[in-house]
């Protein structure tokens, strides 16, 4: 269990640090296609489109790999006076009860929305857009796919912690 | 069959936001035709894009069966089948009575129909915005040298035409046209005609207003899903297609009426707004790269070939009519 | 089961579960699925794909982790420090100069984007940490912070005037225009509040020691002031120059705040990896709202819970004055529990034919709209702007210390609202 732990740790975090990098990309796309336009007056709508597929990109995977990290937002109004194991408790419980449901949901239908692009052939009905649009569609159930591992880990963190809280109340 | 007793209510996306003026009020006409024929046996309910989020999700709603009936344009499915573009209208195409006749006598419903079949989607006519304007656009356009580096909003098969000519099409979110028309950001931008455009403001920030060319019947499009419509009573069938067409008709008059309405407001109340005509120089210039560029797609594709065929032949034979009736009539009046 | 049943379950569950301290995109999302798959079956989440691609397209919204990153790189190499600190010596060391200097920013980066998200997070990255460290009181720090990154609403350009515009039938310039007047009143009556504040609680704002002669000050405020000011010019002259649109401006201060990183040889590799890091984990925190946030109101809208809200809003009295105030007081309650474009969407469609027969004038009732939704950011439970701020701040502050600074600053918007209910005619002097 240890070991699958630390490997989905790491290639969680590896997921993550390519989400920095498609974070600069999307920054340098954006700034390149102002400059662009600008000096030299010159407008691609493929790299247009390029920004948000990055930005997208980066956010949809960002999101599992937030999880692992507690980035996510939440209302302490109560949380910070809870116990410790009621805290692992609540984040176990709603990991499962709210995180998994909804992301396997996304997954079962994302993917023949992913498929149904594929299927046509879909392309940007704009000039010189983008062709491929399965690409960015199927982020939506890739992206899922990563953040159910998200998931497992984080539920494996919290019984990794309860079962040293255990152990750490039985030895004192 | 046709009456079963049964109560069948539907639901229809549109790609338009609630309350959206002449489109929106379409789709709302024809529910109310469909409630009122039927006995309120089928209802209709409308849901805008405020409710189902994607304005351009509505050919998979209908494909998938999430909805029964959209309410959208073909040309906005152009990136998924190519062929779906002809069926609103195309630059330098027919004008809106000669494309009902093709639609409607001349095999266009036929062509539609073995097009939109592959996806188990039915598709109408959903009402006609009439000529619509070229845009708006900051500076005077006196030669094709205006037009090389334009940037312009314009998007879909007409963006592809212009940036044949050097001009450089440009996607800016709806929500900041304004703001980078206002500030140069780009240089013109094509909405829809005097009927919707005013609401927009674009008058106050660009003064020229150029007639139009590349949308002369714009065609919006009632989808149903063919199961769906399938399990319909033979009746009902038959009010739902009456209703449809009703209600498309309706909207070409009041888009009429609507923009006939603004253009003597934008006439009167903004008399800095100058309408103006492409010159005949780069009209020509814009007729060639279009006629080019549907050469290209009807090379690609055999039922590219087959629609733009029908389209030109029945164009030529139905002009011939509109030259000797409508033109000739308003050529005679000695007004302007 | 029966609407207003599910529509109210709904914000039931939901309001429960956000304070048990669960994740709040997840948590919003999780709720929806509970609620939605019980009532409405699972079919309705067929939307989501198309629900997630409309929030991934949305390049509107590629300011938010632009702007997050820019003021992740400003105050990583403590640029942004010495910019509210040498800023407010300069006010000669009055109590409030910190938190007056931070609405001025907020003020700034308001008039380069619309996305409340963006502003909020980098103005929680950039002075939150500055006026913590100068023994701020604490909630009137978050205060100011949720205050002035919500003025990205109604200072253009801003997102909720486009969509009322649209609405509502009215240019959108005209209602840029007449914003201008409510976003400087703003602006103004919060640094009039910390001015106040500062007199009569003086250790709740403390200022800044000025130990240094007044020529020694001037000088290093201008060598603190002078680059990041470069940098909000470049950022709001790209877009008035029509160089960038409001969107794209964000890039251009996120490449110029590392430019002067490197200038100010605070920049490496690996400072740059931790930025992009953070930015990704801020921006992400960002999106599961949202996307938490759309499959809720997915659910409320299918539920029909949202014919209830027409009803009531038909329901209007027809006198002028009666129909402006519940109209008003009623979007306010509304904007507690459901999202700003929700409320435009649904209840401005309704308004505006009742206004037009009354005859209002069509700008002012709108810029009154997007005041009061506005004020929606703000206020608990659900105010985005609260969530935003508490996703950036240290984790040792508290969710009640936000909720308790942003308080006197919705009375001000109320204030700020009412003197342009009270004065129509000076709203469009622009
Ligand atoms: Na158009
Ligand atoms: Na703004």
């Amino acid at each position: 269990m240890l070991l699958i732990h630390s490997l989905l740790r790491r290639f969680i975090d590896l997921v993550g640090s390519l989400c920095s990098l498609l974070l600069i990309l999307m920054i340098i796309n954006v700034f390149y296609d102002v400059l662009m336009r600008y000096m030299f007056n010159d407008v691609s709508i493929a790299l247009q489109e390029l920004e948000w597929h990055l930005f997208a990109a980066m956010f949809m995977f960002g999101i599992g790999y937030t999880l692992k990290e507690d980035g996510h937002v939440r209302v302490d109004l109560f949380y910070d006076n809870f116990a410790k194991k009621k805290q692992l408790l609540i984040n176990m419980f709603g990991t499962i009860v709210f995180a998994l449901p909804i992301t396997a949901i996304i997954l079962y239908f994302s993917i023949d929305y992913a498929f149904e692009a594929y299927e046509m052939g879909e392309g940007s009905p704009d000039p010189g857009g983008l062709p491929h649009r399965w690409i960015i569609r199927s982020v939506i159930p890739a992206s899922s796919v990563f953040l159910l591992l998200c998931i497992f880990y984080v539920v494996l963190d919290n019984l990794k912690s309860l079962l040293e809280l255990k152990t750490e109340g039985a030895e004192s | 069959n046709a009456d079963d007793g049964k109560k069948y209510r539907w639901k229809l996306a549109e790609t338009w936001g609630p309350n959206f003026p002449i489109f929106g009020d379409a789709t709302k006409n024809m529910a109310k035709m469909v409630k009122e024929m039927s006995g309120g046996r089928l209802t209709i309910r409308i849901d805008s894009s405020n409710k189902h989020k994607s304005a351009l999700g509505i050919f998979d709603f209908v494909k998938n069966g999430q909805y029964q009936m959209g309410h959208s344009a073909s040309y906005y499915w152009k990136g998924k089948d190519i062929n779906t573009l002809f069926f609103t209208t195309l630059p330098f195409g027919m004008t809106t009575s000669e494309q009902y006749a093709w639609f409607y006598h001349g095999g266009g419903m036929e062509l539609m129909k073995e097009v939109y079949d592959q996806y188990g989607v039915m598709s109408f006519p959903g009402g006609n915005t009439g000529n619509q304007m070229g845009g708006w656009f900051r500076k005077e356009i006196n030669s094709l040298d205006d037009l090389k580096g334009l940037k312009m909003r314009i998007p879909g098969f007409a963006g592809e035409v212009l940036a044949k000519l050097g001009a450089k099409p440009t996607n800016i979110p709806s929500g900041e046209l304004y703001t980078s028309l206002e500030r140069n950001t780009i240089d013109a931008l094509e909405w829809v005609g005097p009927s919707l455009d005013l609401r927009m403001g674009f008058h106050k920030i660009a003064p020229y207003y150029y007639t139009g060319w590349h949308e002369p019947a714009t065609e919006l499009q009632f989808m149903v899903n063919q199961k769906a419509y399938d399990e319909l009573p033979e009746d009902l069938q038959a009010i739902l297609t009456i209703a449809m067409k009703t209600a498309a008709y309706d909207m070409y008059t009041q888009s009429t009426h609507e923009s006939g309405k603004n253009l003597a407001t934008i006439q009167q109340d903004f008399p800095n707004v100058k309408i103006r005509t492409f010159p005949a120089p780069v009209m020509a210039a814009i007729k060639k790269a279009n006629a080019e560029l549907l050469e290209e797609f009807a090379a690609k594709d055999e039922m590219s070939n087959k629609i733009l065929t029908s389209i030109e032949n029945y164009r030529k034979q139905a002009r011939q009519w509109t030259n000797f009736s409508d033109r000739a009539y308003l050529d005679s009046l000695d007004e302007k | 089961m029966n609407e207003e049943l599910i529509g109210i379950l709904l914000f039931g569950v939901a309001l429960i579960s956000l304070f048990v301290g669960y994740y709040v995109g997840f948590t919003f999302a999780g709720v929806s699925v509970l609620v939605g798959v019980a009532f409405l079956g699972l079919d309705l989440f067929s939307f989501m794909p198309y629900r997630i691609m409309a929030i991934m397209e949305n390049t509107t919204l590629m300011a938010i982790p632009m702007f997050i990153f820019m003021g992740i790189v400003l105050q990583k190499t403590g640029l942004a420090e010495r910019l509210l600190e040498s800023s407010a010596k300069l006010f000669g060391g009055i109590s409030g100069g910190v938190a007056i200097s931070t609405i001025v920013v907020g003020a700034l980066l308001a008039a380069s984007t619309g996305v409340v998200g963006a502003s909020v997070v980098a103005m929680g990255v950039i002075s939150l940490p500055v006026m913590l460290k100068n023994n701020y009181h604490q909630p009137t720090a978050c205060g100011v912070i949720c205050a002035s990154g919500t003025l990205g609403q109604i200072i253009p350009p801003s997102i909720i005037l486009i969509i009322l515009g649209d609405v509502m039938g009215i240019a959108v310039g005209d209602l840029f225009k007449a914003a201008v007047l409510p976003g400087f009143m703003l602006v103004t009556a919060y640094a009039l509040y910390i001015l106040v504040l500062g007199k009569f609680k003086p250790d709740f704002c403390p200022p800044i020691v000025v130990d240094e002669p007044k020529s020694e000050i001037i000088k290093q405020a201008l060598k603190d002031i002078l680059p990041p000011l470069v940098l909000i010019v470049a950022v709001l002259g790209s877009i008035f120059s029509g160089v960038a649109t409001p969107t794209e401006s964000s890039a251009i201060g996120a490449v110029g705040a590392v430019l002067l990183s490197i200038a100010y040889k605070s920049f490496s590799i690996k400072s740059l990896q931790a930025v992009s890091k953070e930015t990704v984990k801020v921006t992400s925190m960002i999106f599961a709202v949202l996307i938490g946030a759309t499959a809720f109101s997915m659910v409320f809208s299918y539920s029909g819970s949202e014919y209830l809200v027409e009803e009531f809003f038909l329901d209007l009295p027809g006198d002028k004055w009666m129909f402006i105030i519940i109209a008003m007081v009623a979007i306010l309650i509304l904007g507690f529990f459901i999202d700003f474009i929700e409320i435009a969407f649904l209840v401005v469609p309704i308004l505006t034919p009742v206004a037009i027969a009354l005859d209002i004038d069509l700008i002012w009732f709108a810029i009154l709209i997007s005041m009061n939704l506005q004020t929606s950011f703000l206020t608990p439970p659900f105010g985005f702007s609260l969530f935003y701020l508490k996703g950036v701040a240290p984790s040792w502050l508290k969710t009640s210390t936000i909720y308790k600074g942003v308080m006197p600053f919705i009375l001000i918007q109320i204030a700020v609202l009412c003197l342009v209910l009270a004065f129509p005619k000076y709203l469009i002097i622009f």
